[in-house]
């Protein structure tokens, strides 16, 4: 499968402060991709770049094997800011946003005024956008990103200041855009989020790529390093097994989290578990992109850094 | 297309339009509104006789005026075609006593008599007196109509007195007519050209205002449309469909398309304006082409330093600073225009023609000033210079709203914006 971004190398610093570090990335064509990270992680900056709105100190960016500047009419672009014209009629934004990305022809009218139907916002064609509530907007922005057909779609934190329902109804059509063969970059510090409706992910930390590939292989790469069990007795210690690092409250289930040494084998206590006490359940427990990254952050910036990324993804 | 703008750029100067090619002639007309009926007077004979002698010649107020204009003005076009007008009266005067002024002033009221006029004798006798003469309309009666009689009265009263000395008063008034001038400028290539003063003095003032009003009126919308479209952040989706050469070059041609047409549009209004006087013949259309290069060269100039200074703020307020050694030059014209326009081959004239951002305005000043005209070498070299800094100036713009239509924060002094040219 060919890409449809690929950076190499790049780099980018603000006067001091080194916001990208030559990063590498290659998004293939028809993937729905997160861009991961917590804030200040230098996503935007890697979207801006992508979408060559800055340039980068160092490496090249290329999108369909070309600059964005040649490729736009083909990219459509969601910032991080969202911005309308407040005076201008909801209609005429997003036909005039439609027009700057190339589309012309009478039935551009109608096309606005389904999508708008699709997103929920029948009636609001002839409203002026400052009308509009701080959602209603950001939907108006998401829709003047796609209305040209974009074969690359970006979108800088989508779901942010959506309620469930609208992020479900957004959420719904970044899905059938995928599943209609669009590229989809989109970039979100709700790693959960990501989780549920992304086939890969890329996660920067500081400006350093920390990890990339699709979900599956990156929680295959993470061994397992929780066994959740519900023992019959509730006071049982498991604290004595060997292997175990250290051992969580038991929650209102009745159920305890064990936490495994680095080197420990997981099927291996699984089993010296089930010998040593009656269970009712057991299971090894996947890792969650949260504990991943945290992971991660740790190995690059150390335990306290790893604690301080820790408190801000249950902030998010 | 806005409602503001339609109503801005167009429906008013039509209504300019109107006004100066229908309103203005309707009110000249209205000046000639005959004044009719029956007026009683209370005066000697002789008066009487001299307000019969000068009803009769129904001149207008405006003719009285003109008469006792200065001779400067007097040969004014303008000032003549402002005030000329000729009304006409079909009154009939009818002799009374002073015992009848109560029911005559009755009858005034009822509109039976058009208006009563009382001249005391002592008025006629000497002008060394409290005593006044007086005029009894009624409510609906016309201002120029008083002001008519008034000024008739006056007149006869005068007439009288000078005939009660024997002498003939159209005598008198011709030997104190002032002699008027005719000043002509010898040009060097050997013409007479006549002088015409107002003109002279209002038309570059007029020529510089306009140039001025159009150029800062369009880059202080462009100066407030980057900052909005920064501060609600619409920019970045903009930059993401076109580059921001490509953004700052859009907005520049579509304001000036906006400019042209409200300069067109004002413009047609004023030509109208001198048509409706008569006085299209006072601007020569080589001054036209000249004012539409120079306003060409203004617009980019002021435009795009607007632009750029927009850019690099995120609020109007913070334009200001930025805006300050920039309008402490711009005003420099406005400042000098009459030195400019009393020598337009002067030092200041000649130095400030170089200096970029005054070029247009001190050009358009000096050509249209009429004292003494510029040599085409002149007119050249600052059509060739103030384009070669438009391109500059262009450059070093399109530099800073690259860097600036992204940044958000702290404004950028003026040494961090020279430091912006050098990066973008």
């Amino acid at each position: 499968m060919s890409n449809a971004i690929e950076l190499c190398g790049v780099s980018k610093s603000f006067g001091d402060t080194l916001a990208v570090s030559n990063l590498d990335l290659q998004i293939p064509h028809g993937s729905l991709c997160g861009f991961l990270g917590p804030n200040g992680a230098g996503k935007s900056t890697t979207i801006r770049m992508i979408m060559s709105i800055i340039y980068g100190n160092s490496g090249t960016v290329r999108v369909f094997g070309t600059t964005a500047l040649a490729a736009k009419d083909r990219i459509g672009y969601l910032p991080e800011e969202r911005g309308v014209y407040r005076k201008m009629k909801v209609g005429a934004f997003i036909e005039y946003i439609a027009r700057l990305k190339g589309m012309r022809g009478s039935m551009l009218r109608k096309k606005v005024k389904d999508w708008l139907e699709k997103i929920e916002l029948p009636d609001i064609h002839n409203k002026r956008c400052e009308e509009l509530s701080k959602g209603m907007q950001q939907k108006v922005q998401f829709l003047a990103a796609i209305i040209h057909d974009p074969e690359l779609i970006i979108l800088d934190e989508p779901f942010t200041g959506l309620d469930p329902v609208n992020a479900k109804v957004i959420g719904k059509i970044i899905d059938e855009l995928h599943q209609d063969g669009r590229t989809i970059l989109f970039s979100t510090h709700v790693l959960p989020q990501a989780e549920q409706i992304c086939d890969r992910i890329v996660m920067i930390d500081r400006g350093l790529k920390v990890l990339d590939g699709s979900i599956s292989d990156i929680k295959r790469q993470f061994d397992p390093r929780v066994i959740q069990v519900e023992p019959v007795d509730p006071t049982n210690d498991f604290s004595n097994l060997d292997g175990i690092a250290s051992v969580d409250e038991m929650d209102r289930d009745g159920c305890v989290n064990l936490r495994l040494e680095d080197d420990a084998d997981a099927t291996d206590i699984l089993r010296k578990i089930t010998e040593q006490t009656p269970v009712r359940g057991i299971q090894i427990v996947r890792p969650t992109l949260d504990e991943i990254f945290i992971e991660q952050v740790a190995r690059n910036r150390g335990t306290e850094a790893a604690s301080a990324a820790r408190e801000e993804l249950t902030h998010a | 297309m806005t409602k503001a703008f339609l109503f801005g750029a167009i429906i008013m100067p039509i209504l300019m339009m109107a006004l100066f090619i229908v309103v203005v002639p309707l009110m000249m007309e209205s000046n000639k509104t005959p004044l009719r009926g029956t007026i009683a007077v209370v005066a000697p004979d002789d008066v009487i006789a001299e307000l019969e002698h000068q009803l009769g010649q129904s001149k207008g107020i405006g003719d009285e005026i003109i008469e006792q204009l200065p001779v400067l003005l007097q040969a004014d076009p303008i000032a003549t075609a402002m005030l000329a007008s000729d009304s006409i009266t079909e009154v009939e005067l009818v002799s009374a006593t002073f015992d009848e002024i109560d029911d005559i002033k009755q009858q005034v009221r009822l509109k039976e008599l058009a208006g009563l006029i009382v001249v005391p004798e002592k008025l006629v006798e000497t002008w060394d007196t409290e005593e006044r003469f007086e005029l009894f309309i009624p409510t609906s009666f016309s201002p120029n109509h008083t002001d008519l009689l008034k000024s008739a009265t006056s007149k006869s009263i005068v007439d009288a007195r000078l005939r009660r000395l024997g002498h003939v008063p159209t005598d008198i008034r011709d030997l104190l007519r002032r002699p008027r001038a005719r000043a002509s400028r010898l040009t060097e290539d050997g013409k007479e050209a006549i002088d015409n003063e107002v003109a002279r003095r209002i038309i570059p003032l007029a020529f510089m205002m306009l140039l001025w009003i159009a150029t800062f009126t369009s880059g202080n919308y462009l100066l407030t449309t980057t900052i909005e479209e920064k501060g609600n952040k619409v920019m970045e989706v903009l930059l993401s469909a076109i580059s921001p050469l490509q953004l700052l070059g859009g907005k520049i041609l579509g304001q000036a398309g906006v400019s042209a047409v409200i300069l067109g549009m004002y413009g047609s209004a004023a030509i109208a304006g001198l048509i409706a006087f008569a006085l299209f013949d006072l601007i020569p259309i080589f001054h036209l082409v000249l004012f539409a290069i120079y306003f060409v060269m203004a617009y980019f100039m002021i435009a795009t330093i607007m632009a750029a200074v927009g850019s690099a703020v995120t609020e109007l307020r913070d334009a200001q600073s930025l805006m300050g050694p920039i309008m402490l030059l711009m005003i420099v014209p406005l400042a000098i225009w009459p030195i400019l326009a009393e020598h337009p081959n002067g030092a200041i004239a000649t130095v400030t023609s170089v200096i970029p951002p005054l070029i247009p305005f001190v050009m358009i000043i000096r050509i249209t000033s009429s004292t003494e005209p510029v040599m085409m070498w002149e007119i050249i070299l600052s059509i060739v210079i103030g384009f070669a800094s438009v391109i500059a100036m262009v450059w070093m713009c399109a530099r800073i709203f690259r860097i600036g239509v992204l940044m958000l924060g702290k404004p950028p002094n003026l040494l961090e914006l020279i430091r912006w040219v050098k990066q973008g």
